[in-house]
């Protein structure tokens, strides 16, 4: 369970997230919505250790991670992919899955074995098959397609295997179709591996499809949570995010 | 073919012997000491440009420091065979081993302090503070002219006392000895680039943000690296201070790490092997170019201008890139 008590986070004079709170069910399948500029990677950043917040506390399960360093919380079972694909662009397909299990078993530090005989190689074919990356299991990840590379920033993550994963906007950069291939990849991977999976997304027609439950940030404070029906009718998010458009699509 | 992990390394270590012996048999058949030294000095200047490879071809960190450990590993290995303890101690013919481990422990313990500073900065920052690091050096050893001999290095000479049978007063002795040693470090940082460790190194160079969210620790991994190739550049300085039987402040001084860039440059930094043949480009310019003009720096600029902007990497890199393509 990954739970947030009134974490706040400003840059300057600027708040970024404002007294959110959170309490994300093991195993459940969550979107984080809002404009651009709501809080929503900040809010990633801040669970997974990378900026520090100013007040609040965060807790997985229920140890309190607040204050602790990105490898720290890592280790404790939280990882993600970015919004910007980060990979390791010299690095095959299967190198890169190899390394991130070696990384998570502090197996990187060892000097005595041979990285390509190394057995993390064959966990790394099974990691590949369920991020469906068993095609292109030997090529090189920049020379990947955007919508492998995303993937492959996925698989990089559930190497770790995680009990909470944070996808930040999978579907960045995709086409409509790519978009729901690749989202329907990401339940799979959920209903599969029973993580708590929490996702920033922009596409509404996938949020609501897909999540279980939904928050709503606006001006790094949540204006709303709920399930996809609630949100779909609150007239706060409509007003604030959803627009008139939404409001027309649900009369009809 | 699926290669075992005792099959992959069995292999670099046939790679090895039969690289010695081909070393050996190079002896022979250039029956002069001139080249003999020349292949000679090839393997230690390329053990040096190896070693710094490390951190440029796989850590993505130019360091212009690297002559530090160098010079460390020469004045170690000097002042410890002209030192009195030799004597005091009775040591006698195991100084030559004990000062070769000293002139790798000591530059690696150097290389500890000056990389705990350094790994903290990245790209020019971190250049220039190795830079710096490297220049107190250079000034430490010109002021300490009781220890150092100041501005004429280490005078005097040294003994060279034999020891299992292998005497380097006698040329092909030590011909043999010095490619063994060249070989075998070359061996060990194959292992090492090979390894796990290495692909953690790779990480770091194609992208040193990630690896934190994959809980991996970089700084402790980059720290490691630091230590490694300083310490192989130590053993490379050591080995030159036996070749010439001395150790000199310019091997300090910051000309000596340009060095081993541009053996780097010229033969590449992406192909494992690729210094050690920039060191015989390097080599090869230095001792007959400037046997027969002294415009030595203008024409090693322009072999490096060739292939940076001809080739646009070094040869080995283009070599085999070139293999790929066909």
């Amino acid at each position: 369970m990954l739970i947030l008590k009134n974490v706040t986070k400003s840059f300057g004079g600027i708040i970024a997230t404002n007294d959110v709170s959170m309490k994300l069910k093991p195993g459940s399948i969550n979107a984080i919505i809002g404009p651009n500029g709501a809080g929503k990677t900040t809010l990633f950043n801040l669970i997974t250790g990378k900026i520090k917040n100013d007040a609040g506390q965060i807790f997985i399960e229920d140890k309190n991670i607040t204050g602790l360093s990105e490898l720290q919380i890592t280790h404790l079972g939280v990882a993600r992919a970015f919004q910007i694909t980060n990979i390791f662009p010299s690095f095959s397909v299967k190198e890169s899955i190899t390394a991130a299990i070696l990384a998570k078993n502090h197996g990187l530090n060892n000097i005595w074995k041979r990285f390509k005989d190394h057995p993390a190689q064959e966990e790394s074919k099974n990691i590949a098959a369920i991020t469906g990356l068993d095609e292109v299991f030997n090529i090189q990840s920049d020379e990947l397609s955007h919508g492998d590379q995303k993937l492959l920033d996925i698989a990089l993550a559930l190497a770790m295997k995680p009990q909470v994963l944070l996808l930040d906007e999978p579907t960045a950069g995709m086409g409509s179709e790519e978009r729901w291939k690749m989202i329907n990849r990401v339940k799979d991977l959920w209903k599969k591996t029973n993580m708590t999976l929490v996702f920033i997304e922009h596409d509404m027609d996938i949020v609501f499809n897909v999540a279980q439950k939904i928050y709503v940030l606006h001006q790094g404070e949540i204006l709303a949570e709920g399930s996809p029906k609630s949100i779909k009718n609150n007239q706060n998010v409509i007003d604030a995010y959803l627009g008139g458009g939404q409001k027309k699509n649900e009369s009809t | 073919m699926n290669v075992s992990i005792k099959d992959s390394f069995k292999k670099d270590a046939i790679y090895s012997v039969v690289s010695w012996i081909a070393l050996l048999s190079l002896y022979f058949i250039f029956n002069d000491h001139g080249i003999q030294d020349i292949i000679t000095k090839v393997a230690i200047l390329g053990l040096f440009a190896m070693s710094l490879n490390i951190l440029i071809g796989y850590l993505g960190l130019i360091a212009f420091g690297h002559a530090t450990f160098f010079a460390a590993g020469a004045y170690t290995l000097g002042l410890f065979l002209q030192s009195d303890f030799i004597i005091e101690y009775n040591i006698g013919s195991w100084s030559i081993p004990i000062a070769l481990s000293l002139s790798v422990l000591l530059p690696g313990i150097l290389a500890t302090i000056v990389g705990v500073i350094c790994i903290r900065l990245r790209e020019i920052y971190f250049s220039f503070l190795t830079l710096a690091f490297q220049m107190i050096f250079y000034s430490l050893i010109l002021a300490l002219v009781g220890i150092t001999g100041g501005d004429q290095g280490l005078m005097g000479g040294f003994p060279k006392p034999p020891f299992l049978g292998i005497d380097l007063g006698i040329h092909f002795h030590f011909y043999a000895f010095t490619t063994f040693i060249v070989i075998l470090a070359v061996f060990l940082m194959r292992q090492i680039i090979e390894s796990p460790f290495g692909y953690g190194l790779r990480m770091i160079r194609d992208n040193h943000e990630r690896p934190a969210a994959l809980g991996f620790n970089i700084r402790s991994h980059q720290l490691l690296a630091f230590i490694i190739a300083g310490s192989l550049a130590g053993l490379a300085g050591s080995l030159q201070a036996l070749l010439d039987v001395g150790a000199y402040p310019e091997w300090a001084f910051w000309s000596k790490s340009a060095e081993p860039l541009f053996m780097i440059l010229l033969g590449g930094m992406q192909t494992f092997l690729g210094p050690l043949l920039g060191a015989l480009i390097f080599e090869l310019l230095n001792d007959f170019v400037s046997a027969n003009t002294r415009y030595y720096g203008l024409i090693l600029g322009l072999v490096i201008l060739i292939f940076v902007l001809g080739f646009k990497k070094g040869l080995l890199d283009w070599i085999v890139i070139r293999g790929r393509k066909n």
